[in-house]
Parts: structure tokens; C-alpha cells; sequence
């Protein structure tokens, strides 16, 4: 196609361009790309803005609201014991007013924990104030707009030699028991036995009741369920 | 010989908790044994591989090596600590922390001068090891990452470490690092996991041996820092490699591996040619004793001895280096400890069983009809389920006959409780004002009325309690004249309150007089330990069972043995008898026949009637079923004094109630079996 037309081009005269003709267009192109540069490093710009403004209203959200920062610069903390381990709860509780005036050990700067922590690496200072916490009728919330189920805590008071133990013991149990490990249960190991074994016999799941007590127990309860739910006996 | 209700009880569920660490000491012969739960345990190899020494270990305590220095024992854990153990007490001597964080292995020097640990933070620690204590020395380079296995050269100028994907080899001198001789990662999969060195050796040539989790046993040379051999030895880690060594440290010619799946792995110094002298390290034998993981391995002169997360202790003859067929060259498989757990309260019906951290007082069931299997009219309850406070374990535990008092020692205290059992309601109470001297004991036992509690505590000695309404009262200690000071482990008190027999550790026998509270008389110590004791209620003399299958009877009156313990030892024990490789853990005396005597071990039941014939080596042994077939008149003829029972199995424990019926504690090992740790996925032909 582009030799028929370059053929045809050829045979006719060359056009007659005028010299401002060119000289605006060459401009006009020349502007062009400049704009389309400043047009591109605006968008940048508005990019770079609104991912910005994003980061930070993240950031704000992840904090505590103002009111309860300032709370806590008023008041002491004290740390409290371990409470069940349900994972992500946290939970504010207050000494009694008199420990207070008498107490000179009261933290000057607190650190706060905006992320979600276990619960069990904490260790239980005072048994008074652990106790009071789990009955829940003396502990006093510090501001009424913390939820319940906050607790703020020190990171300092941890003890790293446990952490330390309990790093080693996990290093441990991933080598040898974790992701990349070929393991299967003591039942199955038992089961080939008895398959290959002298006296042959059944799977030690069918044999032994004892085996996965627990989890039978469980689905037939949740068997149970499901008929009362789906009403299939009729009452 | 009778018929006995018998009460088989399978719910102690007692977990034997796993091997980590196993440690040989040529010199005296004993191995010591590290636990998973803490408890280290000395063993002795001579004498028919009896428990001879308990250290009851505490929550939150992870052994991860052991290490005899001279006839001292050291152990680090995941704890940071190196410990030391008093062995003649049994129980821990000191803690010192190393600061480097937990600390993974330990090693000592062949000339007993200097520990090393490897620590979690990269450095190894030189401790130098003084009289009373050990005491930093220095540190070697830090390196990056963790050290997870440690060998001293045989000179003691070289350290070789195995850390994450790599050995370092350190002068001990300057504490610089000479070569690091890099591990591969597998391949595959494993490529992105670090390979882990979890066990060196270093041979005199300079030759070190690894094996890491890639499943590899490498050879190396120290020399140009580079791999000579690598065998591939299985899938999964193999764990732990220990080098037999014989006594003169000159032909370091074998050496054993353990590996994840079980199965222990012999490499030997040899030539693959018969004649010529060019040798390599060849992969000789494959042992498969066990299910789970091994974690330790240890080499004693004639036998390869192998411990894991299945909890037994496998022993295992290398039938080249054994010249006679012995009882010492058969397999030998240790499952449960050779102390009891359980005991009974006679008159009352009620047992308490010994877990490490908590106990469990039961109350046996009740049944009715004939015949081989009785219909259980009421079920066995659980009374009390008693924790202990502290993180100690629990180290010994007692009932009283009557069932009214409950004591547990652990290494740190005595607890010492009453319990009041109506029909339905029962409670405890503590006894808290209790004497000052009771503040341990390694071994606890009533008086047969339950008014006094014995309590064998240091320097061989028993302390007297006496019990009453009120409470407790320290009456006087028991002291024997001369003779060690190791530790009691036994103590068995006379059925009319006069005499007390203690065993130690050493031996040792001695029999107190209660009246007096001065020492009766010792029985002459005979080579092997004694592991079950009993005063028979009449005659008052004192029946030993030894480690090594042999019995005697000493009349406490006459200060003598007997002439039935003479005429046994004259005409000698049935083979069968002799070979059978658990020990007796307790002996019995039926009220009602006074010449029967009822033993136990792990397999069997006997009874041994004194007033028969003893059976020679060609009479038939296990002649029960024999007998049952013979007609009434032949029988007396053909039986002899030892009545074998082998329908129970895996046997905790066996004792006579006062109403004259047996209860017998079986734990099942597929019991224990289903509740361990996961094995590797084996894939065997035709599953």
C-alpha cells in the first residue's frame, strides 16, 4: 500500500506550503508536548496528593481519639495480668483513688500500643488488681468513651527472657513440626501397623473409642443441631 | 495359689514425656538421661540399665543438652541457664545464666577443664569448669546467626559449630574464626527454608562430620575448609550423630546418626577393600527401633543407645563387639520409669496416682457375678484432682492405708494434706504447721496404721513424723551408722510398726528399729541395686528383688538370711527368670497364705510360694497351662515355687487390697502411642 502511494506522490507536483503555515504548526506542536508535560506532572502532583491525604487519615484512624490521649496523660496506669486469652481484646482498668496519692511509682511517659497485641506475654504484677479485674465490680473505666474491652499496657514490663524461651521453642516446633514438614497422625501410624502387622486387623479409629473422643462428641452434637434446625423429625 | 478378684485399671493416663538429650560417662558407667519436661535421669549400664537416679524436672524448662564433666552434670536449656546437679541428693545444685540467650547445646572438653555453650544470640561461651562452680571465661567471635551444635576438637585448641546454613571452626586460643564450611539448602522446595547443621563432630584427623535437616551427614575437612562426602542419608532431619569413641581416643572408627523418621544410621572407619588399608566413612547399619523422632543418641562401649519423642529407651547391642550371648546382648526397650507412680490405700480401696504437675485420688469400682469378666456394679470415681503449687514436679507421693492422709513431696517442698471421705462428700484439708526439718524428702511412706510418716530425706537418713487429729509432730530422725550419703529410694516399713528397711542408691540397705529409733542392722551390699523391697507381716523378714533378677530374704530378727534366700542362691534362678529385662517394682504378702510372696514387672505377674520345690534350669518355667491340664494328682508333683500370670500387660503397677482382691494399673502403650507427638509420613509397600 505505501509504494502504490509513495508511486502516486511521485508523479504529481510537490505542494506548495506557505512558510507561517509551518512555522505554526512547528509552534503549535511544540506547545503541545510542553502542555501535555505540565498536564502529566499535574496529575502526578494530584496523585501524590491524594495518597498522601490517604496515609494520613489512615494514620488518624489507627490512633486513639484525642480526648482519651489526654485522659491518660492525667491519670496512672498500672498494668494488669493476663486475662483470658481471646485474643484481641484490650481493657482499661484504674488502681483504687487511695493507691493513687501515696503512689510515687506512677509512669511518666506511656507508650501506646495502636496495633493489636496478644494478650499472654504480660505478667501478673499484682494479684490484688488481677483479681479485681476479673470480677469486674471494683475495676472503673477511666473515660466513658474507651470501649470495655480495652486495656492499655506497658511494653517495658515484659520480660524478654520468657519471649526469648518462647522464640526458641517456636524455631523449634516450625523446623520440626511446621509448613514444609511431611507429618501424619499417631492414629494412621498405628493403622499401618496393624494393616502389615501379624495379627491384621482394623484401623485403630474403628478399634479404639477413646480416639478422637473429643471430635466425635462434637459432631454429633452439631448432628443433632441440625436435625432440630432442619425440623427432619417430626416432633 | 488362689483365685484373685482382679481390678485392671487403664485410667492413669500417665504420658512418659520424651528423650532430648542422652549423655554417657565412660569412666563410672552411667548414662544420664535428659527429658523433655526437665527430668534428667541416670541410668546404669552395667547393671542391667536400672533407674538409678531421678531429678524431677519443672514447667517452662527446656533441656536441650547434657554433659558429664568428670563425674559432674552439667545441662542448658532454652532457659539461658547452665545447671549443675547434685547427684548424691538428686536434685539440682545450682543455675548459673550464661547471657546469650537460650542456650542450644552444650559440650565439654576431653580434658575436663572447659564447657562450651552455643547460644541463641550467636556467640559461644567458654565456662572454665572450677571446683564448686564453673565460671565464665570468654566469649568466642559472635557470629550471626544461632549455634545450634557444638564439638571440641580432641587437642581442645578447635571448636567446631554448627549454625544456620553453615559450620564455623574457631581457634579456641585467639576465639577467631578459621574456616566457614558452607551447607547446602535442599533442593525444591526447601531451598527457601535454611538448612539447619543440628549435629557436628570432630574427629582427631581433623575430619568433621555433620548432619543437618537437609538430611544429610557430611564429612569435611578442617583443613582446606572444604566438603569431602556427603551421604544422603534420608527425606527428612536427621538430628542428632554422636561418634563412638573407645577409650584411648585413637581409632575413631564409628559413628552413629540419628534421623527424624526413626531410624539410627551406623557409618564406620573402614576399607572397602578386605586388606587393603585405604578406609573411608561407609554407611554401614540401619536400626529401626523406633517411631518418632530421635532427638539423642549416645554410643555405650558394646551397645547403641538411642532415646526420642516416642519416650523409650532403646539399647541396642552391636552383636560384632559382644562375645557372649547374654542377657546384656538382647534389644532392650525402657518405656516406664522404674519407680512407682501408684499407690494404694488397703483397707480403704482408694488410689493415688503420680502425675508430674497434679494428683489423682481414685476410688475403685465395685462388681458382682462369676466368671472370667465380672459386670461392674459401680464404676470407678475420681475423688480429688490435687495440683501442686509451684512449678516443680512432683518428685515422690504417698496414701496412707487407711486413706486418710496424702503426702507429695517436690524438690522444693512437702505438702501434707488430710482427707475426710463421707459417702458422697469428700474433702481435704492442708496440714500447714509442718515441722521444719520436712522440707523435701526423696522417698515418703506410712506406717502401716497410718499414725507415722517416714520420710527419707539427706545424708541417707529418715525423718519420723508422727500423725495425728491435731496434726503433725517431728518425732526423731533415723541416721545409719556409717556408709554414704546418697539418696534413699526406696522404704519399707513392717506390718507391726517396729522396723523400717531403707535402700539408697548405693546399695545400701539398712534397717532401723522403731522402738528404739536406732539402726538395727545393715544387709550386706550386693553388686546390683535393689529395685522392690517388703517386710513380711509374720515372720518379719525383709525380701529384696535386685536389678539383676535376684532375689534373697533377710530375717531382720536374726540378723541373717534366711535358709530359703541361701538355698536359692545355691541352686540359682530358671533362665527364663534371669532373663527377663524389666525390674520388679514391688513385692506383696498375702495374709492368707504366709509362704506366698507376689511379685510384678512390667509383663508379669509371679507368686512365688516358698514351701515348694524351686524349678532347675530343665524343668519347664512357664507351667501354668501345663498344669491345668494335668490331673489333681500329678500336679503337686510338677509344680514348682514360681507361678507365672502373663495375661497383663504393660504393668504400672500390681497390689493386694485388704479384701484380698489384686488391682492391676495397666498403661497400654498404644495408649501412649496415640497421644505423642506427630511421626513423619512413611510411605510403606502395599498401603
Amino acid at each position: 500500500m505505501s509504494e502504490i502511494q509513495i508511486e502516486s506522490s511521485d508523479d504529481e507536483l510537490p505542494e506548495e506550503v506557505a512558510f507561517d503555515a509551518s512555522k505554526s504548526a512547528a509552534l503549535k506542536s511544540v506547545k503541545d508536548v510542553l502542555e501535555a508535560a505540565k498536564r502529566e506532572k499535574n496529575s502526578l502532583k494530584e496523585k501524590r496528593k491524594k495518597r498522601q491525604q490517604l496515609f494520613q487519615e489512615q494514620k488518624k484512624r489507627k490512633r486513639l481519639p484525642q480526648e482519651l490521649l489526654e485522659e491518660f496523660d492525667k491519670e496512672p496506669q498500672k498494668q494488669t495480668g493476663p486475662s483470658d486469652n481471646k485474643g484481641i481484646y484490650k481493657k482499661v482498668s484504674k488502681t483504687k483513688p487511695s493507691d493513687n496519692k501515696g503512689n510515687n511509682k506512677t509512669p511518666n511517659l506511656l507508650l501506646y500500643l495502636y496495633t493489636l497485641f496478644s494478650v499472654g506475654q504480660y505478667q501478673m504484677t499484682n494479684n490484688s488488681l488481677t483479681d479485681k479485674t476479673k470480677t469486674g465490680t471494683t475495676a472503673k473505666k477511666i473515660s466513658k468513651s474507651l470501649p470495655d474491652s480495652y486495656r492499655v499496657t506497658r511494653i517495658k514490663d515484659e520480660s524478654a527472657a520468657k519471649s526469648l524461651q518462647q522464640k526458641a521453642v517456636d524455631f523449634i516446633q516450625s523446623r520440626l513440626y511446621g509448613p514444609g514438614t511431611i507429618r501424619t497422625t499417631n492414629a494412621e501410624l498405628l493403622s499401618l501397623r496393624k494393616k502389615r502387622g501379624v495379627n491384621q486387623g482394623a484401623a485403630v479409629g474403628f478399634l479404639n473409642k477413646k480416639l478422637g473422643a473429643s471430635q466425635k462428641a462434637r459432631i454429633a452434637r452439631s448432628n443433632k443441631r441440625f436435625i432440630r434446625q432442619q425440623k427432619l423429625i417430626p416432633l | 495359689m488362689g483365685e484373685f478378684k482382679v481390678h485392671r485399671v487403664r485410667f492413669f493416663d500417665y504420658m512418659p514425656s520424651g528423650i532430648r538429650a542422652l549423655a554417657f560417662n565412660r569412666d563410672i558407667e552411667r548414662i544420664a538421661v535428659a527429658r523433655m519436661d526437665g527430668s534428667v535421669e541416670v541410668f546404669h549400664c552395667s547393671d542391667r540399665f536400672f533407674q538409678e537416679k531421678i531429678i524431677p524436672g519443672r514447667e517452662q524448662c527446656g533441656i536441650e543438652g547434657l554433659s558429664w564433666v568428670g563425674e559432674r552434670l552439667f545441662s542448658a536449656g532454652l532457659n539461658g541457664g547452665i545447671t549443675e546437679y547434685d547427684l548424691t541428693n538428686q536434685k539440682v545444685k545450682y543455675t548459673v545464666d550464661a547471657y546469650g540467650g537460650p542456650i542450644w547445646t552444650i559440650a565439654g572438653n576431653q580434658q575436663g577443664t572447659h564447657l562450651a555453650v552455643g547460644c541463641e544470640d550467636g556467640t559461644v561461651k567458654l565456662f572454665e569448669v572450677n571446683e564448686d562452680k564453673i565460671q565464665f571465661e570468654r566469649n568466642l567471635d559472635r557470629q550471626k546467626s544461632r549455634i545450634i551444635s557444638l564439638s571440641w576438637h580432641p587437642s581442645g585448641s578447635k571448636i567446631a559449630a554448627g549454625m544456620m546454613d553453615m559450620i564455623q571452626i574457631f581457634n579456641v586460643e585467639t576465639g577467631h574464626s578459621v574456616h566457614r564450611l558452607l551447607a547446602d539448602r535442599g533442593v525444591g522446595t526447601s531451598r527457601s527454608k535454611e538448612c539447619v547443621v543440628w549435629s557436628v563432630v570432630y574427629l582427631s584427623d581433623g575430619t568433621i562430620i555433620s548432619g543437618d535437616s537437609v538430611g544429610m551427614v557430611k564429612l569435611w575437612d578442617d583443613q582446606t575448609g572444604t566438603l569431602i562426602k556427603s551421604h544422603n542419608v534420608t527425606k527428612c532431619d536427621v538430628i542428632t550423630s554422636y561418634l563412638i569413641v573407645p577409650l584411648e581416643w585413637q581409632n575413631e572408627d564409628s559413628l552413629v546418626a540419628g534421623t527424624s523418621e526413626g531410624t539410627v544410621v551406623q557409618f564406620q572407619f573402614i576399607s572397602m577393600v578386605l586388606g587393603k588399608d585405604d578406609k573411608e566413612w561407609v554407611r554401614t547399619r540401619t536400626f529401626k527401633n523406633h517411631t518418632h523422632d530421635i532427638r539423642a543418641v549416645a554410643e555405650i562401649t558394646t551397645a547403641v543407645v538411642s532415646g526420642g519423642m516416642d519416650a523409650q529407651l532403646v539399647v541396642r547391642p552391636l552383636l560384632d563387639k559382644v562375645e557372649v550371648r547374654s542377657a546384656a546382648s538382647a534389644l532392650r526397650k525402657i518405656h516406664f520409669p522404674h519407680r512407682r507412680l501408684v499407690s494404694c490405700a488397703r483397707k480403704s480401696g482408694l488410689m493415688l496416682f503420680q502425675y508430674p504437675g497434679h494428683l489423682e485420688l481414685w476410688r475403685l469400682g465395685e462388681s458382682e457375678g462369676k466368671g472370667s469378666s465380672l459386670f461392674v456394679k459401680r464404676n470407678p470415681e475420681k475423688l480429688l484432682h490435687l495440683k501442686v503449687k509451684g512449678e516443680d514436679h512432683i518428685r515422690c507421693s504417698a496414701v496412707s492405708p487407711c486413706g486418710e492422709w496424702i503426702v507429695y513431696s517436690t524438690a522444693s517442698s512437702l505438702r501434707l494434706y488430710r482427707l475426710h471421705c463421707d459417702n458422697n462428700n469428700v474433702s481435704i484439708t492442708k496440714i500447714s504447721k509442718l515441722p521444719m526439718v520436712l522440707s523435701s524428702a526423696n522417698q515418703l511412706c506410712f506406717s502401716s496404721d497410718s499414725s507415722h510418716l517416714f520420710s527419707a530425706s539427706t545424708q541417707s537418713s529418715v525423718h519420723l513424723v508422727s500423725l495425728s487429729q491435731s496434726g503433725c509432730k517431728f518425732v526423731g530422725t533415723l541416721k545409719p551408722k556409717s556408709g554414704s550419703h546418697q539418696a534413699i529410694h526406696l522404704l519399707a516399713a513392717s506390718e507391726d510398726g517396729k522396723w523400717l528397711a531403707s535402700a539408697n542408691s548405693d546399695h545400701e540397705v539398712h534397717i532401723y528399729n522403731l522402738q528404739t529409733r536406732k539402726a538395727h542392722c545393715t544387709v550386706p551390699v550386693y553388686s546390683s541395686a535393689v529395685t522392690a523391697m517388703g517386710i513380711h507381716p509374720t515372720t518379719n523378714c525383709l525380701f529384696m528383688m535386685y536389678a539383676d533378677q535376684q532375689m534373697c530374704e533377710y530375717s531382720i530378727e536374726q540378723k541373717q538370711y534366711t535358709d530359703w534366700s541361701r538355698m536359692v542362691q545355691r541352686k540359682g534362678l530358671h533362665r527364663f527368670w534371669m532373663e527377663r529385662d524389666t525390674p520388679c517394682l514391688n513385692v506383696m504378702f498375702n495374709p492368707q497364705h504366709p509362704s506366698h510372696v507376689i511379685l510384678h514387672d512390667t509383663y508379669m505377674l509371679c507368686i512365688i510360694d516358698q514351701s515348694l520345690p524351686l524349678p532347675d534350669d530343665k524343668t519347664q518355667f512357664y507351667n501354668q497351662l501345663t498344669l491345668k491340664s494335668l490331673p489333681e494328682e500329678q500336679r503337686k508333683s510338677h509344680s514348682h515355687a514360681f507361678k507365672v500370670c502373663k495375661t497383663f500387660k504393660d504393668i504400672l503397677c500390681v497390689e493386694l487390697m485388704s479384701d484380698q482382691s489384686l488391682v492391676v494399673v495397666e498403661r497400654p502403650l498404644e495408649d501412649v502411642a496415640s497421644q505423642l507427638p506427630a511421626p513423619i509420613k512413611q510411605k510403606k509397600f502395599a498401603t
